[in-house]
């Protein structure tokens, strides 16, 4: 996970960037890159993205529709198996906060795992985004994905499922 | 373009006074909510929560990113604050404006401007809102000498450099103003590195009165009266009634004039309180502070006007004009509202969280209760211990404090500890029946004569 006070360098940075009206920064500091891009359809992103807290232009907002007020019920978020469905030695990897969920490291690459993909403790498993911060989200157990939880793009909540691991 | 969709970035009775607010006007809901509020009552009822974040408020309720973000992707056209969080930081404004999302608050430069003591000041000066009187830099002793006769005793002499109480001396006389000018000046150097004072009029027994303002950011503003948040302790307050009973008409009508003026000369927009210290001795009033935001305490002035102030904040903030003019506002007979704390007075006050294990409010014609709490809620140890805030309306302020002390007596909550007692023994003490009160009154007469009982 991002260390905080790199975190609070860049959300000043960001803030900063928004006031200032200017519409791209790059920065580039030994194996450090930032891009910033108030364009919604920004086409720029950056090679090599850094480990930690990977910047990228924001893609489409994906609307998540409001459910009528007569079924007050929680909109499910994906149609993703249910976790019924796991097995019972299933290790859940959740969202360390909200955000826009990402399985690739920007659009058109690969996926960083797939079902069926074998994961070791820290390797990064996707991307969650707020506000065109990019956080990696690292897998706390190794094992084998069983399941993919969340929809690539879409929101999640704090704490939401993101993938099923089983034991190798 | 009136809000379609609002997402409420708050959470205990206000979030649920919020939704019903938007509700009432069929607008839908969008709830934040951190993780062990995922089941509050203002979740249950707004059509959609979100959970933004772990129970720190640092991760959830205080991070404008994640707000802002969770509004945005779940299609909000506007954003409420609340009170407290972050209600009162131009960064949630301006995330909210970056993204097309309407907020329910002032401009962030508004914001800004008013949260900003010197700054507000000035504007207040400048709108011809009576000031504190005060000096300029005191240089001297003599200069102390000087200004204390032209302010009048007692006095206040302050570091300018400082806060927090040190560099502060109050002098009652001329002699005790040159003594305390030596004194205070070598604490604040001592303090501050920096001697420089200066000194403004001290009120030793002040009532805290505030107007509740409605801004369209069209340069319209109304008034809905005053209240009186007297009882207070450590600055917080525990009572708020309106009117305020021991203010004559003349100096009433002069105080929602300076604070409608000092808003209008902003150009606020949506619901906000215009601060003031009044002198009774002196029959005068001083400018305090602007909250930008809707105040804990506004029930009372619903209670009097009839007027509901969050439908109206929303409504502003979708672009609205005014729904009232100020002659269409009415104010009648005397409303006071009681905070509800999950604290132990007996333990200096200590914030008492837990499981509420019997509610049983009070019910009856002029009793309003705004409250998230049920028989078998959690009070979660990570915010503040306020369980509810039961306000009565009356013909009169003996009215209303005989509704108030009934429905106090019927109101039962066990589980944890609560402040309905102390609220039965301010409401049943003769200098409160006799408003013969003042903002340190709580502190130094009810609070020590209840010690003194209880040794």
């Amino acid at each position: 996970m991002t260390e905080p006070v790199f975190s609070s360098a860049l959300q000043t940075l960001m803030e900063e960037f928004s006031r200032s009206g200017v519409r791209e920064l790059h920065v580039r500091s030994g194996d450090f890159e930032v891009y910033l891009s108030s364009d919604p359809a920004g086409s720029r992103s950056i090679a090599a993205a850094p480990a930690a807290a990977a910047l990228r232009p924001a893609p489409a907002p994906v609307p998540v529709p409001v459910q009528a007020r007569t079924s007050p019920t929680e909109v499910s978020q994906s149609a993703p198996p249910a976790a019924s469905a796991l097995p019972d030695d299933a290790i859940i990897v959740r969202a360390p906060n909200l955000g826009t969920f990402y399985r690739a490291p920007k659009p058109g690459a690969a996926n960083y795992v797939e079902v069926g993909s074998t994961v070791s403790v820290g390797d990064e498993v996707c991307l969650i985004e707020v506000m065109k911060l990019f956080t990696a989200v690292r897998a706390d157990a190794s094992g084998k994905i069983y399941a993919v939880l969340a929809t690539d793009g879409a929101m999640v909540e704090a704490g939401q499922p993101l993938f099923a691991l089983v034991r190798n | 373009m009136a809000i379609k969709r609002l997402f409420i970035a708050n959470r205990g009775e206000i979030a649920l006074r919020i939704v019903r607010a938007a509700q009432a006007l069929n607008i839908e809901t969008v709830l934040a909510v951190s993780d062990p509020d995922r089941d509050s009552a203002a979740a249950r009822l707004a059509d959609r929560k979100i959970v933004i974040g772990p129970a720190s408020a640092a991760k959830s309720y205080l991070a404008p990113r994640l707000i802002v973000h969770a509004a945005k992707e779940s299609g909000c056209d506007g954003l409420h604050p609340g009170y407290g969080f972050l209600s009162e930081r131009a960064i949630l404004p301006t995330l909210c404006q970056a993204h097309g999302i309407a907020f329910v608050g002032p401009e962030p430069d508004v914001i800004d401007a008013l949260g900003d003591k010197l700054r507000a000041r000035a504007m207040a000066g400048a709108a011809g809102v009576p000031l504190v009187p005060g000096s300029d830099c005191v240089a001297s002793a003599a200069d102390a000498r000087r200004e204390g006769d032209r302010i009048g005793y007692p006095v206040l002499l302050k570091a300018s450099a400082g806060g927090g109480g040190r560099g502060m001396v109050i002098a009652n006389n001329a002699d005790e103003a040159e003594a305390g000018f030596h004194r205070a000046s070598a604490e604040a150097v001592a303090a501050f590195g920096d001697g420089t004072l200066f000194m403004e009029r001290f009120v030793p027994e002040a009532r805290h009165v505030e107007v509740q303002l409605m801004g369209d950011g069209k340069g319209n503003v109304l008034h809905f009266g005053e209240r009186d948040c007297s009882v207070q302790r450590r600055y917080q307050k525990l009572v708020e009634e309106a009117p305020c009973a021991a203010m004559p008409d003349h100096l009433r009508k002069q105080l929602h004039e300076s604070a409608v003026a000092l808003a209008a000369s902003v150009n606020y927009r949506n619901a906000g309180t215009c601060e003031f210290l009044f002198d009774v001795k002196r029959q005068e009033f001083y400018f305090i502070e602007v909250n930008a935001r809707i105040q804990v305490e506004h029930p009372v002035s619903e209670m009097i006007s009839g007027f509901d102030l969050v439908q109206e904040q929303i409504r502003v903030a979708g672009g609205a004009d005014l729904s009232v003019t100020q002659d269409q506002v009415k104010l009648s007979g005397h409303a006071i509202e009681c905070r509800i704390n999950a604290e132990d007075v007996t333990r200096d006050f200590l914030p008492s969280p837990g499981r509420i294990t019997r509610w049983q409010p009070p019910e009856g014609d002029g009793i309003r209760l705004d409250s998230h709490m049920a028989q078998g809620a959690m009070i979660p140890p990570f915010y503040d211990s306020m369980v509810g805030k039961l306000i009565v309306h009356g013909s009169d302020r003996a009215d209303a404090i005989k509704r108030l002390s009934a429905a106090l007596d019927e109101f039962v909550v066990e589980g944890v500890p609560t402040t309905i007692d102390l609220h039965r023994e301010i409401v049943a003490h003769p200098d409160f029946i006799e408003n013969r009160i003042h903002t340190r009154w709580l502190e130094q007469v009810l609070l020590p004569e209840r010690a003194k009982r209880a040794a």
